[in-house]
């Protein structure tokens, strides 16, 4: 019996003493929690902080999250003061969203390689006129074409350009539609966005405006009653049901319908996010495999400045209320990974994503003839808009637009104009 | 007096033993339920955006902007209310067929009877997708086969009513198998004497259905009916994955709405109200609902 109560005392005292060593061992390493959502950029992105972390002794932990709850999560642990990530996914449509509950970032020394124009204050910075950002890679919305079937100097300036080599390819039965491109809610931009900034118009106004103190001054007005939207819209409208150059049941696609039909070697043209070149040209995924290639978009009759198109960012932020010392580590890690030449390329050959480091672009070009279209065409275009409008009432806005934009392609042709008055104070209601 | 005292004087041991039986599922039941209906409740009287958590008390003002917001009165409730009837109808009368046409031993009936029941075992989700697919312009097999047939091919998801009918379809491909069970578990109980006098008598099937079958299987339609209907105004997967309301909100119902308002546009507000109204409108559809059956089966007993 003494023997039994002597063993099980030893294996107390030897549990202990095994839990209290490991704990000095896991004390003695710090770690960094990364709130993220699994994907080849932000996979990427990890890694570079995972090289970090094991020259500098510190554990990086994983935490996924689905996209589909990342925005309403994350906002709930930052209101709610939580500490549980000390690096968290960010990008511009958050921008302003977040602002008040994440940390300033002017003093991380690697920022001074960002984009000036992807980290727009109006943007990114807070109420303090502080960036709260560091950048993970430019996401762009890219033209892409065939290569086989359409030379570079045929590729369309204008709207009327596009419809006439797309009808010229279709009846060549060359392929079945000359365009397509997502249309239904959250993938306005890779038909209404682009046509409408080609066009001299936008969702509020002032025209490109981004400026929520300017866009209240004038009263959150919408610009969907104006003849440049009228024009978008006729112009989709007419692509879908007189000329048929798009697939009809464009107006639900989301990204997965419209990259199939391009994939699937049916369609010559298609707006995308940058992120798909790679899948554009995998043999395994794709009938126009190693026959992609990207240029400017075209212009509507209304347009003054060619081919105007955006950069924005994905990028990391600190949530305000983790103590002091892991925000220093934190910003320690984002600006070595700022500052990462070798995983920032890597980064451009795994995801077709141009790098954070601006500094990078020119010398990437050197060799990649890739990232020499992607320069020409978007990352040193001059005329760019942001991608989106940066204030809480945002989602409400887009919802508002897409719908307007949707039912005025879907009904008859003269009641567009109905569509879109109706749309106006939709907008208008949503934002102010 | 300690609360162990009052306990006891209070409740014998036997009470107090089932006291602590239920002891689990009652702090389930208050964490994961009472407590969340609360603070929605809360929520829907106060100005709670998700980004600015104020949470300044505002009284009415939520419900009034749910219902006197168009969307929710002309498009959001209308809808709600059709695909309730269409989907709980035709899941009733293909559910009904489908539990006579299993009352009959047949070779294979319980190999028939398992494959009937696959769709329950599919997450709506899914099954949504699926269908998606099906009736994708392009490559679903929908087009294929009206082609092969000499139609004409159809942008499905473009048009509000086929849109509509695809949600409808598949929301009662899912279900038809849940009436089905029911019926044909209240088919197996139902005495047989009443079917053997009618046979007797030469009377015709259709009029043993009218006649006999469905006033002697009235409480479980009922039950059903009330059950899936309620379910019905609920629905929200499908229509999230099949259409996610569109186009242009035209298959919108009452859950995308409440959803896209409190987790899309993050007005926890507003999603709370309108959560709430759309519960007390089922409420008071279901108690309605309920009693118009019950009167129904005492008048024809």
């Amino acid at each position: 019996m003494i023997n039994a109560r002597h063993r099980v005392a030893a294996s107390i005292a030897g549990l202990a003493l095994l839990v209290g060593g490991t704990g000095g061992a896991i004390a003695q390493q710090k770690e960094l929690r990364i709130a993220y959502q699994p994907n080849p950029i932000q996979d990427t992105s990890i890694e570079m902080m995972e090289k970090w972390g094991a020259k500098n002794n510190i554990k990086i932990v994983k935490v996924p999250n689905s996209y589909g709850v990342y925005v309403e999560k994350m906002t709930a642990s930052l209101t709610s003061g939580s500490d549980q990530y000390d690096v968290i996914w960010h990008n511009d449509d958050w921008g302003q969203l977040w602002a008040h509950l994440v940390e300033p970032m002017d003093d991380v020394a690697g920022l001074k390689y960002a984009d000036p124009w992807s980290n727009d204050p109006v943007i990114f910075n807070n109420k303090d006129g502080k960036i709260t950002v560091v950048p993970m890679g430019q996401t762009i919305g890219a033209l892409f074409y065939r290569t086989d079937l359409i030379k570079p100097a045929q590729l369309p300036k204008t709207w009327a350009e596009l419809v006439a080599l797309s009808k010229k390819l279709q009846a060549e039965k060359k392929v079945k539609y000359g365009y397509v491109g997502a249309m239904a809610m959250n993938t306005t931009w890779f038909s209404f966005f682009w046509s409408m900034w080609n066009n001299n118009c936008d969702v509020l106004l002032p025209l490109f405006e981004r400026s929520n103190a300017v866009l209240a001054k004038n009263d959150w007005k919408a610009g969907l009653d104006q003849p440049c939207m009228r024009q978008v819209a006729e112009f989709w409208w007419d692509a879908l049901h007189k000329d048929k150059i798009v697939p009809p049941g464009m107006p639900s696609y989301g990204r997965n319908e419209a990259n199939a039909v391009f994939t699937a070697g049916d369609a010559a043209i298609t707006v995308a996010d940058t992120t798909y070149w790679g899948e554009f040209n995998n043999p395994a995924k794709s009938k126009a495999a190693g026959k992609v290639a990207i240029a400017g978009f075209p212009s509507g009759p209304m347009s003054t400045k060619p081919s105007v198109v955006w950069n924005e960012i994905w990028g990391w932020a600190i949530p305000k209320s983790i103590p002091a010392e892991r925000k220093a580590l934190a910003k320690k890690m984002l600006s070595a990974m700022m500052e990462d030449k070798e995983g920032q390329i890597a980064l451009w050959k795994k995801t077709g994503v141009p790098p954070p480091n601006k500094d990078l672009w020119a010398e990437i070009a050197k060799t990649d003839p890739n990232m020499r279209e992607m320069q020409k065409y978007y990352l040193d275009n001059p005329n760019k808009v942001h991608s989106a409008f940066y204030f809480e009432k945002w989602p409400a806005v887009h919802k508002a637009y897409s719908d307007a934009l949707v039912k005025a392609v879907t009904g008859k042709r003269e009641d567009i104009p109905k569509a879109l008055a109706e749309g106006a104070v939709n907008v208008h209601n949503a934002a102010k | 007096m300690s609360w162990r005292n009052a306990l006891r004087n209070s409740f014998g041991e036997q009470q107090r033993f089932m006291l602590l039986l239920i002891a689990p599922a009652v702090t389930l039941l208050v964490l994961f339920q009472a407590v969340p209906i609360f603070i929605g409740g809360s929520a829907s009287f106060r100005d709670w955006m998700l980004t600015n958590p104020k949470k300044t008390w505002v009284g009415l003002a939520q419900y009034i902007s749910v219902l006197t917001d168009p969307a929710f009165l002309e498009i959001v409730l209308p809808n709600t209310f059709l695909f309730m009837f269409a989907s709980v109808t035709i899941s009733l009368a293909f559910g009904m067929a489908l539990a006579l046409a299993l009352n009959r031993p047949f070779r294979a009936q319980k190999v028939v009877q398992t494959i009937l029941l696959l769709p329950l075992m599919v997450a709506p989700v899914i099954a949504a997708i699926m269908m998606r697919w099906m009736f994708n312009d392009q490559f679903g097999i929908v087009n294929v086969v009206l082609e092969t047939l000499g139609g004409e091919p159809r942008a499905w998801l473009v048009d509000r009513w086929s849109a509509f009918a695809i949600i409808v379809l598949t929301d009662c491909w899912l279900w038809i198998p849940w009436f089905a069970l029911l019926l044909l578990a209240g088919l197996q109980s139902l005495p047989k004497s009443p079917f053997e006098a009618a046979a007797i008598d030469g009377t015709t099937p259709w009029r043993v259905f009218r006649h006999l079958t469905v006033p002697m299987l009235r409480p479980v339609i009922i039950v059903c009916i009330v059950i899936r209907s309620i379910d019905a105004f609920r629905t929200f997967d499908i229509v999230w994955a099949l259409t996610g309301g569109g186009p242009a909100r035209q298959t919108e119902l009452f859950s995308i709405y409440a959803y896209e308002t409190a987790f899309v546009f993050l007005d926890f507000g507003k999603g709370s109200a309108a959560a709430i109204t759309g519960g007390l409108i089922i409420l008071v559809v279901g108690l309605l609902l309920y009693r118009i059956l019950d009167h129904v089966r005492k008048v024809s007993l």
